[in-house]
């Protein structure tokens, strides 16, 4: 009710005014709602690129707050080795960023990679390992599918023992990535993280197909994770006098570093014809990479052919090897000149020989690096289930998985990592329930839209407020409330050091960068707390208590300001049930 | 200290040395100088103040009504068209009792467009319950701002002090401007009769039904015929302090005068000169400034013209339909006294056009000549043959 109040001032002067000292309480505009507003998170399209399914945003907003703890236990949720994926991870998750369309990605893999540094002086052991369920399963591999297999199995109180032919854990991340990419004390420190009792390393242990019903035995299940163990031949006359290119990378990263000097002939296109290369430059080698197509055809990923070319690595397109010869102490090698074809149906460039056009150059060395292929005894395409990353056929009525490289279209670490999550999840579910909910259960697990699958979601039942499959598009985001900032760049050594010594290129960002870095975030269909939806309430009735922000729905009339303003699209409007 | 300014800087002046707290307005000319300066005062910490940039005068007066519930000084400037956005807001301010304190330089108003002086802008908002003041000089502008706070804050009424665009906005004039301890000691820091409390919530201006409005309206009434009194005391102290003093009605040569000329703002001066010359023609003619619009002086202007027999009345706007608004105020203002002269309207000078000493003689001659004045205004000045 209103009031009015007469003030009598020292002259006399009337002053009558409408006045109240009621309060607006008794005003429930909340009757005149006819949508109403909800805290909805949905999923960040960096997650939904990322084969791991790591919640990104979550990450980044725990990176920016100092708070490693929180960022290293979302990072080890999805993926055992974040100091590795920070290193050797293609980063889809930054070319799927919503911040590029502001100004440029946010450097997910950077932060990434120093908050997995933090965990290996701070959490290199991972404490949460359960009580033992009973059962038991044979990894053959412990290469990243083996490890990430045994990471998550034991995660879900399974014992594991792997089978590894060689002398050392680590497969591909031993012995084919240079360590100017991933510095072996890395590798080493974070794969402690599999450092368990109920973790058995067996080393020197080449397992055959043959063996495979004997192991059965032993075990409930069995994961092939042994990888693409054989290059691909070059089938081409003197091809024995070629050196492979990840027999040559292996020797580099063992103690026993071959000498090879004068002009290198690089044969292809992929990852390991970059790293062949650019191992060579450090030895003092004049490599020079060939490849039949162009670089915009090459299979390696681009920031690594920059790096390589930056680095003073040659690149020469469009020549495919026909013949090599022997000729004194040099390898003549005949090449195809090649030509633009056709564009097949799935919109790739072909190249065909141009003519009888030819070229012949001379070499010191010709290393081969067209791509590697499994051991045709694992060879199999009678399924009994089949899935994004992995599959699986009962030997001898027991269950047996095939994971990594075996399965995976994209042979990279990341996506070996998330075969051994799915597989893990496959098995688990298989033998709590049956083998008929695995996909129904992967699909509640699905993150964004897929095939990443969360563990998260699998062992801790679904997130609050999230809706996993809805992604967050640029257009959601409320850009006014972010200034163009451009990426922090990142610390390198030097080129001259690039090019002597096989030190690490990137040093990674201090902790300032790494929190400016981690502050660009958009965090992406997330609610961080910003306050944003409150302050924006004309009716004020958001309300904060302690870490729960609720909707006082008598005064909520449903305008739909909060939602406006939510600068990360964390909130829905929906019609009132 | 004497300065040579233009009389928009001595309203500027005036505003800085009343430690006027929150500062709103939009520009327009010929109105723009006036906040320039202030905004600069603001940013470079010759005054403690918020300036608050807006999107229209609308939310000028807004952000001034806002200011002012809070209990601070504020100031505000405008004009012509500006004003006339305001209107909504001004009648808020007098409703809710605010002493706000505005310049507004008197303009046209389009179409066609025009930037030059016209009384049309400040007359339109004649009914706001606004305290109107017209000033003459520089010197005027400022003393009158520094008065209108004083006055403004002991009657809980809005006032705008009103100077002419271009003669007196963009003229400059010598003008003594006061040390600060002298107005700290005219103007005392600002206790606020009412204002918005953070320690015992209150909301101004609520509804107020039938059974309250009625003698709201009465109270602002009450407030307005208390003005004149306020006025004089104010001037007084005023005096005390600066040794200046101006009145309601400023009268010149009335004593004697048979015809007395009767306008506001800057064409007085003008009027001045043609008086001397009339004098010394034989004729006795005397000029009364009007320097309170709003409240009308009755009682001073009744006394001044008392013994004159025709007044002529020079108006530089025009209430269209019905003529030139000083001599329809002043014929209002005369009928209930017993002894009243003709009133004879002129209008001259619209849209920045000058008012000439020829035309005040021009008046005169009509007057002298006629035997009563025609219902409708006599329009002086206009080119025929455009």
């Amino acid at each position: 009710m209103n009031q009015s109040i007469q003030t009598q001032s020292p002259n006399n002067v009337s002053l009558l005014i409408s006045q109240s000292r009621t309060n607006t309480l008794g005003n429930k505009t909340g009757t005149w709602r006819f949508v109403r507003p909800k805290y909805q998170e949905k999923t960040a399209p960096c997650s939904n690129a990322c084969p791991l399914g790591i919640d990104i945003a979550m990450v980044e907003m725990f990176a920016s707050r100092k708070d490693y703890h929180s960022a290293l236990n979302k990072l080890l949720m999805e993926n055992p080795f974040p100091a590795i994926c920070g290193r050797v991870c293609f980063h889809p998750c930054e070319s799927a960023c919503n911040r590029q369309f502001l100004d440029q990605s946010v450097g997910i893999h950077h932060i990434e990679r120093f908050i997995g540094h933090w965990g290996l002086s701070h959490a290199k052991n991972f404490d949460t390992y359960p009580e033992l369920n009973g059962a038991k399963i044979g990894i053959i591999g412990a290469g990243p599918a083996g490890l990430s297999v045994a990471y998550f199995a034991r995660r879900l109180g399974y014992r594991c023992d792997i089978f590894e032919k060689s002398e050392y854990p680590g497969g591909l991340l031993k012995s084919g990535i240079p360590s100017y990419r991933l510095p072996d004390r890395i590798l080493m420190d974070e794969l402690e993280r599999l450092n368990n009792d109920d973790i058995q390393f067996k080393y020197s242990q080449s397992i055959s197909m043959d063996q495979i019903k004997t192991l059965n035995e032993h075990y409930d299940a069995l994961f092939l994770c042994c990888g693409d163990a054989h290059s691909i031949a070059l089938k081409i006359s003197g091809e024995q006098h070629s050196i492979d290119g990840l027999d040559l990378l292996h020797q580099i990263r063992s103690n026993k570093m071959p000498v090879i000097e004068g002009t290198v002939a690089i044969i292809g296109g992929g990852n390991t014809a970059i790293d062949v290369a650019r191992s060579l430059l450090r030895m003092g080698a004049h490599p020079i990479i060939l490849y039949r197509r162009t670089r915009k055809e090459m299979p390696a990923h681009s920031h690594e052919i920059d790096a390589a070319l930056k680095e003073g690595v040659v690149l020469k397109e469009c020549l495919s090897p026909i013949e090599i010869q022997k000729n004194m102490n040099q390898l003549e090698v005949k090449f195809q000149c090649m030509k633009p074809g056709d564009i097949t149906d799935g919109g790739r460039q072909t190249y065909i020989p141009d003519g009888n056009c030819s070229v012949t150059m001379p070499f010191s060395h010709v290393v081969s690096a067209i791509g590697a292929e499994m051991d045709i005894m694992w060879r199999n395409d009678q399924w009994e289930l089949s899935m994004s990353h992995c599959q699986m056929k009962r030997i001898a009525d027991q269950p047996v998985f095939w994971c990594g490289d075996l399965t995976t279209s994209e042979k990279t670490v990341t996506h070996a990592l998330a075969s051994g999550k799915q597989a893990v999840i496959a098995w688990d579910v298989m033998r709590n329930q049956s083998q008929n909910e695995i996909n129904h259960i992967c699909h509640q697990c699905q993150v964004g839209k897929g095939p990443a699958i969360s563990f998260d979601i699998y062992t801790n039942g679904e997130r609050k407020n999230r809706n996993n499959t809805e992604i967050v598009s640029f257009e959601r985001v409320n850009s006014a409330y972010f200034p163009k900032i451009p990426a922090i760049q990142v610390n390198k050594i030097s080129q001259e050091s690039c090019q002597n010594s096989f030190n690490e290129v990137i040093s990674g960002f201090d902790e300032t960068q790494m929190m400016n870095e981690a502050s660009r975030c958009f965090n992406c269909g997330i609610c961080n707390d910003c306050d944003t939806c409150r302050i924006f309430c004309p009716e004020m009735a958001i309300q904060w208590d302690k870490s729960n922000r609720h909707i006082l729905l008598d005064y909520c009339k449903g305008c739909g300001i909060c939602i406006e303003e939510c600068p990360r699209d964390a909130m829905n409007l929906e019609v009132e049930p | 200290m004497k300065e040579v300014l233009e009389g928009s800087h001595a309203v500027s002046e005036a505003v800085r040395l009343v430690r006027a707290k929150v500062i709103s307005a939009y520009p327009i000319t010929p109105q723009t100088h006036i906040v320039e300066a202030l905004s600069e005062y603001c940013a470079d910490g010759r005054m403690d103040a918020r300036f608050i940039c807006v999107e229209s005068e609308h939310s000028a007066m807004a952000s001034c009504i806002g200011a002012a519930s809070a209990g601070v000084r504020t100031f505000t400037a405008s004009s012509s068209h500006g004003l006339a956005l305001m209107h909504e807001l001004l009648h808020w301010a007098t409703g809710a009792r605010l002493p706000i304190v505005m310049a507004e330089v008197n303009r046209a108003l389009g179409p066609g467009w025009n930037i030059w002086m016209d009384q049309s802008d400040s007359l339109s908002q004649r009914d706001t319950g606004w305290i109107q003041l017209y000033c003459e000089t520089a010197q005027e502008v400022l003393d009158t701002t520094l008065q209108a706070y004083r006055l403004a804050e002991t009657v809980n009424l809005p006032v705008m002090v009103v100077l002419d665009a271009f003669f007196l906005s963009h003229t400059y004039e010598p003008v003594d401007i006061p040390d600060q301890q002298s107005v700290d000691k005219f103007l005392p820091s600002y206790e606020p009769r009412i204002s918005l409390d953070q320690q015992n919530p209150n909301a101004i201006g609520q509804m107020a039904p039938p059974a309250y409005y009625m003698e709201m309206r009465h109270s602002i009434q009450m407030a307005m015929q208390s003005v004149l009194a306020n006025f004089n005391d104010v001037e007084r102290e005023f005096e005390h302090v600066f040794g200046r003093t101006y009145g309601p009605i400023t009268p010149f040569a009335c004593d004697d005068a048979e015809y007395i000329f009767l306008m506001a703002g800057t064409s007085a001066s003008t009027c001045r000169h043609a008086i001397k010359t009339l004098r010394n023609k034989g004729h006795k003619v005397g000029v009364i400034k009007l320097k309170m619009f709003r409240p009308f002086p009755y009682l001073y202007v009744r006394k001044s013209l008392g013994n004159a027999h025709k007044v002529i009345v020079l108006d530089r706007n025009c209430s269209f339909g019905a003529g030139g608004i000083f001599a329809q105020e002043l014929r209002a203002a005369m009928y209930a006294s017993g002894n009243h002269p003709q009133i004879y309207s002129f209008i001259a000078g619209l849209g920045g056009r000058d008012v000439t000493v020829d035309h005040f003689f021009e008046m005169f001659d009509y007057v002298e000549k006629a035997d009563y004045p025609e219902n409708e205004s006599v329009w002086i000045g206009l080119n025929h043959d455009n």
